[in-house]
């Protein structure tokens, strides 16, 4: 039937597209495979680097100053549980992969946010693109990640990074437009010249804003750490991919125990990080 | 040029403000055919902001801009310091057409030259009361140590020098326009422009605020430009008023010219509420020398022309003869008897509408 026939030229092309972006860009996603895993490799070294308890007490002793005194005994806890059920190489793992990822989705995400807050035809632009990552399921684009990045941390800190950045650049974005006018006035009164009036207007208004935008970002790249184990990820992600496959139910709830562990510590005290912006 | 040109900080001549996407249109249809508001808005669905407004503020004078909301003296206010282009006219501050500033004079000229205050205050959040009060030195690349030196005298001079390192959010909001007010002086503009700073505050603290306003402003020699929809603030403060009604300027004198003398029914209305006691000067309630005899106009206590009702009542009632005579520069300029004196506190529409139930 023709339409088969239309469609096997479509999948035709959409495969010689990925050949041709795949040769000629080899040299591009070489440079960006070795930033991203140098930036995972370097994060992961510097976590390694104390004794597991050093760094244990020392989330505990950041939860207990942001948050309360409850909570830093609870964090501290959990992360000890994380040890002592043998998963601290893949609980660090999966830190450094969900921190190097929110951390790349908040540069980027807060340049186009801030571009995107001063120009409404940038952010017009910008929305349904996001509206798009959001909506598109994960899978679509770990696939061409794979083939481009291949099997490891790139590509699931790329991918978490994709869904990862549209709260910080949208968060970002309406933090920067939403600037009280009587305060914009303020700074043409004052003399203030466009760089003054952003930061020292535009951006403590933002402030808070942008910090939500920070937490929503580390939450949706928590979301991305099981998903992300199919591709290489290494760390909890992968302990759980690993376990389903073997069955090994015991092991995978294990590891979704120490994920739910991390998600809920680092969602705590960046909330409370938000909270003490003015 | 005249010294009395050199002392004109701000020239406002024939300005205009049209808001509205076919503004253009709305301002060749006014040029040339002399369009009104009305057909403005009908035809080119512009709205005016402000009508040809021609004034001029002088050296150490504060120059109150009355009206009520939608009569375009927030706009006018604005065009002062080019927050707000105008649609024609020129506004000349120092002799300097603004309009032709390119943005980094312009900048300076915001910075040096003329402060502003808000009725929202803006003091922003994250920052100490002194930081706020800094902010306009911080801009200007003033040094820290030295702009919180300023700030702090700034701070003193409105009696917050206790609340230098509080949070704006600590102060009550008499006290946060104060901050506002250090702020717009710490930069030492020749010129405030204060757009109803106390519109929002309560009766009271408002009054006490005026006053220490007009105090201020004068002691340090400063011009303003004070924007209120507050006619007895605008009494109270202003040493002239112009009054504001759709945009368009009915009126520009001072208060006791406007009290007296008030320009249409508008303004008669407004001011039908004044109290004309502490307005009415002794040079506005004399009658002509001629009213009494020679030698007992000799014999009559002196005053000045600018004496107000209380002092002159005083010294009418400390004669027998019931008068006493103006003297300007050392001439007989009038008389005010009792009988004056008591006419111009009943005050001329009175006397009409008296006439009026007579007949």
């Amino acid at each position: 039937m023709a339409w088969k026939q239309q469609i096997k030229a479509f999948d035709a092309w959409i495969d010689a597209g990925m050949t041709w972006i795949g040769t000629h860009g080899s040299a591009a996603f070489s440079a960006l495979r070795g930033l991203l895993e140098g930036g995972y490799d370097g994060l992961l070294w510097l976590l390694q680097l104390p004794p597991w308890w050093v760094l244990g007490l020392a989330v505990g002793g950041l939860a207990w100053r942001l948050v309360g005194r409850g909570f830093g005994v609870i964090a501290a806890a959990g992360l000890i549980l994380c040890w002592g059920m043998g998963l601290w190489p893949e609980t660090l793992e999966t830190l450094a992969l969900v921190l190097s990822a929110t951390t790349i989705a908040v540069l980027v995400g807060g340049i186009i946010g801030v571009v995107a807050g001063y120009s409404p035809r940038v952010a017009g632009f910008v929305d349904p693109v996001l509206d798009l990552i959001q909506t598109l399921p994960p899978y679509l684009y770990l696939l061409p990640a794979i083939a481009f990045l291949g099997y490891g941390p790139a590509t699931a800190i790329l991918a978490t990074f994709i869904v990862a950045v549209p709260p910080t650049v949208k968060l970002t974005a309406l933090g920067i437009s939403r600037t009280p006018n009587e305060f914009l006035e303020l700074g043409t009164a004052t003399g203030a010249s466009g760089w003054q009036t952003f930061v020292k207007i535009r951006l403590p208004f933002a402030a808070r804003s942008i910090m939500a935008g920070v937490n929503q970002s580390l939450m949706m790249a928590f979301g991305m750490v099981v998903i992300a184990g199919i591709v290489g990820s290494g760390g909890l992600g992968e302990t759980i991919y690993a376990s389903v496959r073997t069955l090994d139910i015991a092991k995978s709830v294990d590891a979704a125990i120490a994920i739910v562990v991390l998600t809920i510590v680092l969602d705590r005290i960046s909330q409370a990080a938000q909270k003490e912006t003015p | 040029m005249t010294n009395e040109a050199l002392d004109v900080l701000i020239d406002c001549r024939n300005v205009w403000k049209i808001f509205g996407e076919r503004s253009d249109e709305a301002i060749k249809a006014i040029r040339e055919r002399g369009a009104g508001k009305r057909e403005v808005l009908r035809d080119y669905n512009c709205v005016v902001g402000v009508s040809d407004a021609s004034f001029q503020i002088r050296k150490g004078e504060i120059f109150c801009i009355m009206g009520l909301s939608g009569s375009g003296k927030s706009t006018l206010v604005r065009l002062l310091n080019r927050l707000i282009e105008p649609s024609m006219g020129k506004v000349e501050v120092k002799g300097r057409d603004i309009a032709q500033m390119g943005p980094k004079d312009l900048r300076a000229l915001r910075a040096h030259e003329i402060g502003m205050v808000f009725q929202s205050v803006a003091l922003i959040p994250g920052r100490t009361v002194l930081d706020n009060a800094a902010f306009g030195l911080e801009v200007q690349g003033v040094a820290k140590a030295e702009r919180h030196k300023i700030a702090s005298d700034a701070l003193a001079r409105v009696g917050l020098a206790d609340w230098a390192n509080h949070m704006p959010r600590q102060l009550s909001g008499g006290m946060q326009q104060r901050v506002g007010l250090a702020r717009a002086i710490a930069s030492d503009p020749e010129i405030i422009l204060m757009d109803e700073p106390f519109s929002a505050l309560d009766p009271l603290i408002r009054k006490q605020l005026q006053d220490e306003f007009r105090e201020l402003t004068k002691s340090l020699g400063k011009s303003a430009v004070f924007i209120t929809h507050d006619l007895d603030e605008a009494m109270r403060i202003g040493d002239r008023i112009a009054i504001m009604k759709d945009g368009i300027m009915i009126q520009q004198g001072t208060a006791e010219d406007i009290v007296l003398h008030p320009a249409d029914a508008y303004v008669a209305e407004f001011v039908a509420g004044i109290s004309r006691l502490h307005l009415v000067k002794a040079h506005s309630l004399m009658a002509p020398v001629s009213e009494v005899p020679g030698d007992v106009l000799a014999r009559l206590p002196r005053t000045s022309p600018e004496a107000d009702v209380q002092a002159l009542i005083d010294l009418v009632l400390s004669t027998p003869d019931q008068a006493v005579a103006v003297e300007d520069a050392g001439t007989c300029i009038g008389v005010v008897t009792a009988r004056t004196l008591l006419e111009g506190i009943r005050g001329e529409e009175h006397a009409a509408a008296t006439i009026e139930v007579v007949a």
